[in-house]
């Protein structure tokens, strides 16, 4: 027992002094790089110090979908604005995500975007401790002194992703795997099942609810449901490409969403509502360094680049492509909007569009429940 | 022809120092192990250690963080405590601590902005102990009386307690929903009257924690020093030896089962009318009640010990999102969390067991040994 004893103290003061050698040479390496960083950026950027400037972000920004084009955005920002950027990925949504965008104030950044919906309380809360720095949000409805929200009109995308969907479908009917019961993603999906209506008058558009923004498995698992019931074009809203690779092993079509997600699904890809955030993430920080930022709500679309449509896939032929870009031109110049007023819902009625921002009802031509 | 080497055994009775030395030295092997690992994917172990104790305990407003995510993870610990140590194998702390968010949600949001905080606070909060004990019971009744396995009843209605949260707020217009937010289906606020305040001077503690402090201190109370305790601890050592001495066995398991569905629904009241304030999903679908079986490991099912382990958890919780703004990555701060834990219960191994050699008594194995060396 004693001899076992002192064995054990051998091994672990040799691991104990690796660990400290290990850490020794760690810090050295830190130290060299901080030394060289500074002279880069003196050359580059006057001597100003850099703005901090923090992303926090629901899933991974790999996911290739949403996190990912907020990212991209971020890389832009950085590459043609004097900033330090922190991006926090993987954090959960709800109250206790507060307490990651009070740190990050209490880390010095002064301009801090949170990517997902579910930030908005806590980010509005941290904004209230935290009055000097500028919080913004996507997605959401509520701003503060301290907390202006941006988000971009993806139903115009959605329709002309729509109008691709509508011409590729043989069967009629069109899954689209959703996330959640939510006035954005209805907003989605019925000008989604417009756009194919315009090009197909007979298309159907069937929802599977996920309750997911990024859960690939199930979100596969919706996608395949949808084509065991007879689709053969896939939709969806969520980050992850798993329904486009379910579709692709079909041999169905795909409509994605967020970015150019073709690799995942070359055969099956049809195009894709996609976003550009970097030049909104330029101009606000802009803003801010000027002096002239104010906490309000952003809106973009088509016109001013926030949305856009990604390029079509192969089996996208050029009479659909041609209808879909003239839309497109209507779209930006003011002359089309997607949604009618009244417009007709899913029971067959005529009523009033009200409000996009609170829609909460299908329209005809879509089966499933807008309640989820 | 092998022969073992190391012979493992039961200890019996761990002295105190190694009771309390071996968790220690987990700790620390699992940080050193954590060190090699970041050393090697890159990362300066020191920094990273660094910036964590700094985020967890580092400040004020570090430690109140800690303290805010470490109560829940005290009174489910306590949940899993109670009942594994009567082996009442209650898996479903998850699902208990959810009904008794809603259950506790659910009362706040009756009793209204009208009814005094001195009233509201304590209805609001014993709500959550009686939704968690209801939701043990479907549980612990079929258990008692039919033999039904609790392993599979509870951990089913974990998810069927979770489903039925989100069908409160994003399938139904249930009286938990708000009417006013169209915009996203989210929960309506309990009203102020049975929020549980915030510690005067502190941005976001509430005295939520010293009351899961006292509920622990309350449950090993309750099982080291009453009667009921005593009986209760007869029948987790030996069942037969219980009903021998002329214990009441089957109403023993069905109230300590219903005590550790309570616990779990405490910690749910807690955190709805502490720092969440709504019953909204997104804040209480974090796996709360498993982590409290973790918790409950380490603190060797010690219903006091759960208090330190719980704020060390909450410690790591709170520490890890920090770890990203010096460049490690996500998926790495969860492996280091992970390893810290594996080895922390690995630990308890060692307390209940003892490595020795085997002696050297038959001559064969002596020459086994010498041809294998």
């Amino acid at each position: 027992m004693n001899r076992m004893n002192w064995r054990f103290l051998a091994i672990l003061a040799l691991a104990l002094s690796l660990i400290v050698a290990a850490c020794g040479g760690d810090d050295d390496e830190t130290a060299t790089t901080e030394a060289a960083e500074p002279t880069e950026t003196t050359e580059a950027m006057a001597d100003e110090e850099p703005l901090k400037v923090a992303f926090v972000h629901v899933g991974p920004v790999a996911d290739k979908g949403w996190s990912w084009a907020h990212d991209q955005g971020a890389q832009y920002l950085e590459a043609n604005a004097n900033v330090e950027i922190t991006t926090l990925e993987s954090i959960p949504e709800g109250s206790d995500s507060q307490r990651v965008f009070e740190d990050l104030a209490a880390a010095g950044n002064q301009v801090i975007f949170g990517t997902s919906f579910g930030y908005m309380d806590p980010m509005l809360a941290a904004s209230e401790n935290f009055p000097d720095v500028a919080f913004l949000h996507a997605t959401g409805f509520k701003t503060g002194p301290g907390m202006g929200n941006y988000f971009g009109a993806a139903e115009e995308g959605r329709y002309l992703s729509g109008m691709a969907a509508g011409a590729a479908t043989e069967t009629n009917l069109i899954g689209y795997v959703a996330a959640f019961p939510i006035p954005e993603v209805l907003r989605g999906i019925n000008a989604f099942t417009l756009g194919a209506q315009e090009t197909n008058p007979d298309a159907q558009v069937q929802v599977v609810w996920t309750s997911t923004w990024f859960d690939p498995p199930k979100e596969g698992a919706a996608a395949k449901s949808l084509l065991d019931a007879g689709a053969d074009v896939i939709a969806m809203h969520q980050d992850s490409a798993a329904p486009g690779q379910e579709a692709e092993a079909a041999g169905a079509k795909w409509v994605g969403y967020n970015t150019d997600m073709t690799e995942f699904a070359p055969s099956a890809w049809l195009t894709a509502a996609i976003w550009d955030w970097g030049p909104y993430y330029l101009q606000t920080v802009e803003d801010f360094v000027a002096g002239t930022w104010e906490p309000t709500a952003y809106y973009g679309n088509m016109a001013d680049g926030m949305v856009d449509l990604a390029p079509y896939g192969e089996s996208v032929d050029q009479a659909t492509i041609d209808l879909i870009e003239e839309r497109k031109a209507q779209i930006i110049d003011g002359s089309f909007n997607v949604f009618p007023d009244p417009i007709v819902n899913q029971d067959g009625a005529e009523q009033p569009l009200g409000d996009i921002f609170s829609m909460d009802f299908f329209i005809q031509g879509v089966i499933g429940s807008p309640t989820g | 022809m092998t022969t073992r080497r190391i012979i493992v055994e039961p200890r019996g009775l761990a002295s105190l120092r190694l009771t309390l030395g071996i968790p220690a030295a987990s700790v620390l092997l699992a940080l050193i192990v954590g060190a090699i690992f970041l050393a090697l994917t890159g990362n300066s172990p020191w920094e990273v250690y660094r910036q964590m104790a700094k985020t967890a305990f580092g400040s004020a407003r570090g430690l109140s963080e800690t303290l805010i995510s470490a109560t829940p993870l005290i009174l489910t610990g306590v949940a899993a405590a109670v009942a594994f140590k009567m082996l009442v194998w209650n898996i479903g702390a998850e699902g208990q601590f959810i009904m008794g968010a809603v259950f506790a949600a659910g009362a706040g949001i009756a009793l209204g902005s009208g009814t005094p905080a001195l009233i509201a606070i304590p209805v609001v909060i014993l709500a959550g102990g009686v939704g968690g004990a209801f939701w043990a019971s479907v549980s612990a009744v079929p258990k008692v009386y039919l033999g039904v396995n609790e392993i599979i009843t509870t951990l089913m209605l974990n998810f069927i307690a979770l489903n039925f949260m989100y069908y409160l707020i994003f399938g139904s217009s249930s009286p938990w929903r708000d009417p006013e937010v169209s915009q996203f289906p989210s929960g309506r606020p309990i009203p102020d009257s049975g929020r549980i305040p915030e510690i005067f001077g502190s941005q976001r503690l509430d005295y939520g924690f010293f009351i899961a402090v006292a509920f622990a201190i309350l449950a090993w109370f309750l099982i080291s020093k009453t009667r009921w305790g005593f009986e209760v601890r007869v029948v987790g050592d030996s069942s037969d030896t219980a009903r021998y001495a002329g214990i009441a066995v089957p109403r023993k398991f069905l109230g300590v089962f219903l005590m550790s569905g309570a616990f779990a629904g405490l910690a749910g009241s807690l955190y709805v009318a502490g720092p969440v304030g709504a019953l909204d999903p997104r804040s209480l679908d974090l796996g709360l009640g498993f982590t409290g079986i973790i918790v409950a490991a380490l603190a060797r099912l010690n219903p006091v010990a759960v208090v330190p382990v719980g704020i060390l958890m909450g410690a790591l919780n709170n520490a890890g999102p920090s770890l990203q703004s010096i460049q490690v990555p996500a998926a790495t701060v969860q492996m280091l969390q992970g390893a810290i834990l594996i080895f922390a219960v690995a630990g308890e191994f060692f307390i209940a067991n003892r490595l020795r050699r085997p002696e050297k008594k038959p001559q064969v194995a002596v020459a086994a040994q010498g041809g294998e060396a």
